[in-house]
């Protein structure tokens, strides 16, 4: 008989002390997140309307039902993974949640049916994706979806313009944004590339000069994509996201290669960019010139950042309650401001919260890379992590003028399908690499997942059939492989 | 790959420090630059989506008020001011893109309840799902009094001014030209804008409470002053007499100082304060030099701003002091009032008021208590001191030189009160000396009654008044029958209490 071949016990339910510790951790996290949102939600409306919302019984049950669902789901199909990551995000989620809400009631009704969304393309991710090895395997599909995904906004009469950038589309009656999808896609792409041909890159053996470059054939791919990404991304006047694919892009050569060299050539790739779209883009001029003294053009340019600062400043310190600040002067409060409108009303300590959780998001993303043993793992959860970490500084550094304002959302707490849904797959993908790396480390059973166990059963079948009727399973075996 | 991670995790990090430090800068480094910009609405947008309380006048009559907000502003409220121009002076006026100004901006921490002692008593409120916390204001300004005021004055530009002698509290404050705040609170943003630029634009500065912002030439009303410094100092004595005479020539000019309409005048101090001789004051002017001159008005409280609990209060001035050593002529001439001398008609209500209260000037004020959303009391305004210019026997003198004026002096004409009461008064007619217009003047009279218990001290100033061959546009005849007419009001007449 084939009892050395399968392992029909219902192993998935194999005790982990250190995968419960974990998965209790974030339960106790995720209702502490839950509860968090709810008190904000009920103190907004308290700050607004000087009334209790009459839902808040109702929102609390959802909303900690949806938590709690998602995580049975990671208990489920990725027990071992970090148990930070998903409270973090809830948390972010939450708290943007109750500032959409408290800014447009409108807009709260639609981020709620996205909220909902995300957790369920959130659980899907974790049960559709349950092997790393899955994404690795496909990367020229990802390759492909990127660049479609990239290239959607530019095909007319799908593609949109909103604020000045062609980054929406329009399809019936579904808006997103595709290139919130494409960077995932393009991150999976570079990881699974890159681990594949790392060395082959890191050789260095075509001589230009004094330089030694890699290989074209084997850089190649990347440099396309890269290329295609940015030269789209600028194409649409998206440089926020054109800032974000440069830089995931470098700090994946670089981390792959362990090439210093590709920071520097970043670094003047960038500087050369920069100036070359400053001295031919009026656009950027304008963004450039606002940033150094938003004061010159007080109600025009400047307009939005001077009062996301005075938001920031009445907010002072201790901020000036939910539902007692003015953050709805600043336009797209709920959108790529919202980290104004949270400093406004929570104050210094609240935004330093908001700042914590991404902090401390990296950290766990970037530990999840330190533990894996894969290089694709590691430098996908590298990937992931370091979009949502630049991303947030993009964002949080445009609305603080340390940098120049570039749209784009800040993950989690801004408003928006596309970036919520995305962000949930991300998150998604992050946690599998953590639970995966977990598996790995021998800190819980390396069980065969759902699908596995599937193949595994007919397989079991398909055996017990052929010795009924008289073959050998050696016959069989070389009959199915 | 790992060490690369460390370092990226070490760059990511770094990122998120200069975040926080870049938060740290503006939340709290430069909260309060960024909270005093002129375009900064941070603070009136949060005041204006609260309830705001009412002021009331001190006889009970709403001078402004909030009501829900039914024009297409998107603000939950709109405010009123129902008595329209009457008391926009002393209430100001509170709005989202113009700002606000006097009570409405001094005490607008109260109006919507943000003080410390509200917030406290308000807790309780809070819990029961109340946040209108607002408190209201009430003012010593009585509504009767200012109408009798702005009736008084008519279509004429000028001040009155009425206040309690004892205590510093303002009865009454009404000038002329004055604005209707109604015409730019409340109404579309447009509308608003163009009212309120005709306003700027206007003559005579109808934004402005010209009686507390505005100052004026005094002309002879200051010698109640000069005779008070020159009493105190002892340089006058109630026997000091001067020659009668029509011409003097102060030191370092050949230009004479004549008396009004260059008239021969002379006497003891009793007869030259009631015929108001210009003379004698420019000569106790020399005589007490500028040191000892200058130090004197500064007693009186020139040269300072105005005490009052409202913002942007005007100071009254005697003119550059500057080397005025070696221009004894000008110190001459301001000693009675004329040149650069420029006194405040609250001020010289001042004045009136320190005569009148044995030589002790009071601070003066416009809100005499707050309250909370409850109506319980939170504050109430004591009187306070802020001068003491002349002793008791120096103001006993000054009564009796000012009865002399209305008995017998420059205004025996017209401030006869009814029901026997005697009052006490100084009147000016200051030559404004344009060589266009030579017969302009600023009309005053400063008085209180009654003289042997004062209980309302007044000031009345009529600006720009024309002189004619006919009548002269002098003090006492023009400006004190309004004094009077204000005095009959408030001690026998309807207001009496």
């Amino acid at each position: 008989m084939a009892d050395g071949l399968i392992d029909d016990q219902p192993s998935h339910r194999r005790r982990s002390p250190i995968a419960a510790r974990r998965r209790n951790t974030e339960l106790t996290l995720i209702v502490m997140a839950g509860l968090i949102t709810a008190v904000a939600y009920a103190l907004a409306a308290l700050g607004t309307n000087a009334e209790i919302p009459p839902g808040i019984v109702v929102f609390v049950a959802i909303l900690l039902g949806l938590l709690v669902c998602a995580h049975i789901v990671v208990r489920l199909v990725a027990r071992g993974a970090d148990g930070t990551l998903l409270p973090l995000a809830a948390l972010l989620h939450g708290i943007g949640f109750v500032m959409i809400t408290r800014l447009d009631d409108r807009l709260a009704g639609l981020q709620a049916t996205w909220s909902l969304m995300a957790i369920g393309i959130f659980v899907g991710t974790l049960l559709f994706v349950q092997r790393t090895t899955d994404l690795a395997n496909k990367k020229w599909l990802f390759f492909v979806a990127g660049a479609f995904l990239l290239l959607l906004p530019m095909v007319p009469g799908v593609g949109q313009t909103f604020n000045g950038a062609r980054i929406w589309v329009s399809i019936g009656p579904i808006n997103f944004q595709p290139g919130e999808f494409a960077k995932i896609a393009l991150a999976i792409f570079f990881a699974a590339y890159l681990a594949e041909r790392r060395e082959l890159i890191a050789a260095k053996t075509w001589k230009v000069g004094p330089l030694y470059l890699p290989e074209p054939r084997y850089i190649l791919p990347v440099i396309v994509a890269w290329g295609f990404a940015v030269i789209v991304m600028v194409g649409e006047r998206d440089l926020g996201s054109s800032l974000l694919f440069f830089t995931l892009f470098v700090v994946m050569m670089w981390v792959a290669t362990e090439n210093a060299g590709y920071l520097f050539i970043g670094a003047i790739l960038f500087g050369g960019a920069a100036w070359f779209s400053w001295s031919n883009f009026g656009h950027v001029q304008t963004r450039v010139s606002n940033w150094i003294n938003p004061w010159d053009d007080p109600l025009g340019g400047g307009y939005q950042t001077i009062q996301a600062l005075y938001g920031l400043a009445d907010g002072g310190l201790l901020g000036t309650g939910l539902g007692r600040g003015n953050p709805g002067q600043v336009p797209e409060a709920q959108n790529d401001f919202i980290f104004a409108s949270i400093g406004e009303e929570f104050g210094l300590i609240g935004a330093t919260a908001i700042l914590m959780s991404y902090v401390l998001i990296v950290g766990a993303g970037l530990r999840t890379a330190l533990r894996t043993d894969r290089t694709f793992e590691k430098l996908l959860a590298t990937g992931l992590t370091t979009i949502v970490g630049v991303q947030a500084f993009i964002i949080i550094g445009g609305v603080l003028k340390v940098i120049p304002l570039t749209g784009i959302t800040l993950p989690f707490v801004s408003y928006g399908g596309s970036s919520l849904l995305s962000n949930y797959i991300l998150l998604a993908l992050l946690i599998r690499v953590s639970d995966s790396a977990a598996r790995r480390l021998g800190e819980l059973p390396d069980d065969p997942t759902t699908g596995e166990r599937w193949k595994a059963w007919r397989l079991s079948r398909r055996i017990r059939q052929a010795v009924k009727r008289g073959e050998t399973p050696a016959d069989f075996v070389e009959a199915v492989s | 790959m790992n060490q690369k991670i460390r370092q990226l995790a070490a760059g990511l990090m770094v990122c998120y420090v200069v975040l926080f430090v870049a938060l740290n800068y503006w939340q709290v480094g430069q909260k309060e630059e960024l909270d005093a910009k002129f375009d900064n609405t941070r603070q009136v947008l949060r005041e204006f989506n609260r309830p705001r309380g009412e002021i009331i006048s001190a006889d009970g009559v709403v001078v402004a008020r909030s009501l829900p907000d039914t024009t297409n502003e998107s603000l939950d409220f709109v405010r009123d001011y129902p008595t329209g121009d009457l008391m926009s002076n002393v209430t100001g006026y509170f709005t989202k893109d113009f700002g606000s100004t006097q009570v409405e901006r001094q005490y607008g921490d109260v109006l919507v309840g943000s003080t410390v002692a509200q917030q406290v008593r308000g807790l309780g409120n809070l819990l029961d799902g109340n946040v209108d916390n607002a408190g209201s204001v009430q003012l010593t300004l009585r509504h009767d009094a200012q109408l009798a005021a702005k009736f008084a004055l008519g279509a004429r530009e000028g001040s009155v001014t009425v206040t309690d002698p004892n205590t510093g509290a303002v009865i009454a404050m009404y000038s002329n030209p004055t604005y209707d705040p109604n015409d730019f609170v409340g109404v579309p943003f447009e509308e608003a804008r163009d009212a309120i630029t005709e306003l700027q634009n206007a003559d005579g500065n109808p934004l402005l409470a010209n009686a507390y912002q505005e100052r004026y030439m005094p002309g002879s009303t200051f010698k109640v002053i000069t005779a008070g410094i020159g009493l105190e100092s002892g340089v006058l004595t109630r026997e000091t007499n001067f020659p009668r005479e029509r011409q003097y020539v102060p030191p370092q000019t050949n230009d004479p100082i004549n008396n009004y309409n260059g008239s021969q005048c002379g006497g003891d101090m009793a007869e030259v304060f009631r015929r108001s001789c210009n003379i004698p004051f420019a000569k106790t002017a020399i005589e007490l030099g500028v040191d000892r001159f200058v130090a004197g008005t500064k007693n009186w409280g020139i040269d300072e701003q105005l005490p009052i609990d409202l913002p942007r209060a005007a100071t009254s001035t005697i003119g550059n002091v500057e080397n005025l050593d070696k221009a004894l002529p000008l110190l001459a001439i301001r000693g009675f009032g004329q040149s650069e001398v420029q006194m405040v008609p609250l001020h010289m209500a001042m004045v009136a008021g320190a005569v009148a209260n044995g030589g002790q000037m009071m601070s003066p004020y416009v809100v005499d208590a707050t309250f909370d959303q409850a109506g319980r009391e939170l504050d109430r305004t004591s009187p306070s001191l802020w001068k003491t210019p002349i002793s008791p026997a120096t103001a006993a003198l000054e009564t009796e030189f000012m009865t002399g004026v209305v008995q017998s002096g420059t205004a025996s004409c017209c401030m006869t009160l009814d029901g026997g009461i005697q009052a006490a008064a100084k009147t000016g007619t200051a030559e404004l000396g344009l060589d266009s217009n030579p017969d302009l003047s600023h009309a005053w009279i400063i008085a209180f009654a009654p003289a042997e218990n004062p209980r309302f001290a007044i000031s009345v100033v009529l600006t720009n008044v024309q002189s004619t061959q006919d009548v002269s546009a002098t003090g006492g005849r023009l400006a004190g029958p309004i004094a009077k007419d204000m005095l009959d009001f408030l001690l026998t007449g309807q207001g009496a209490i």
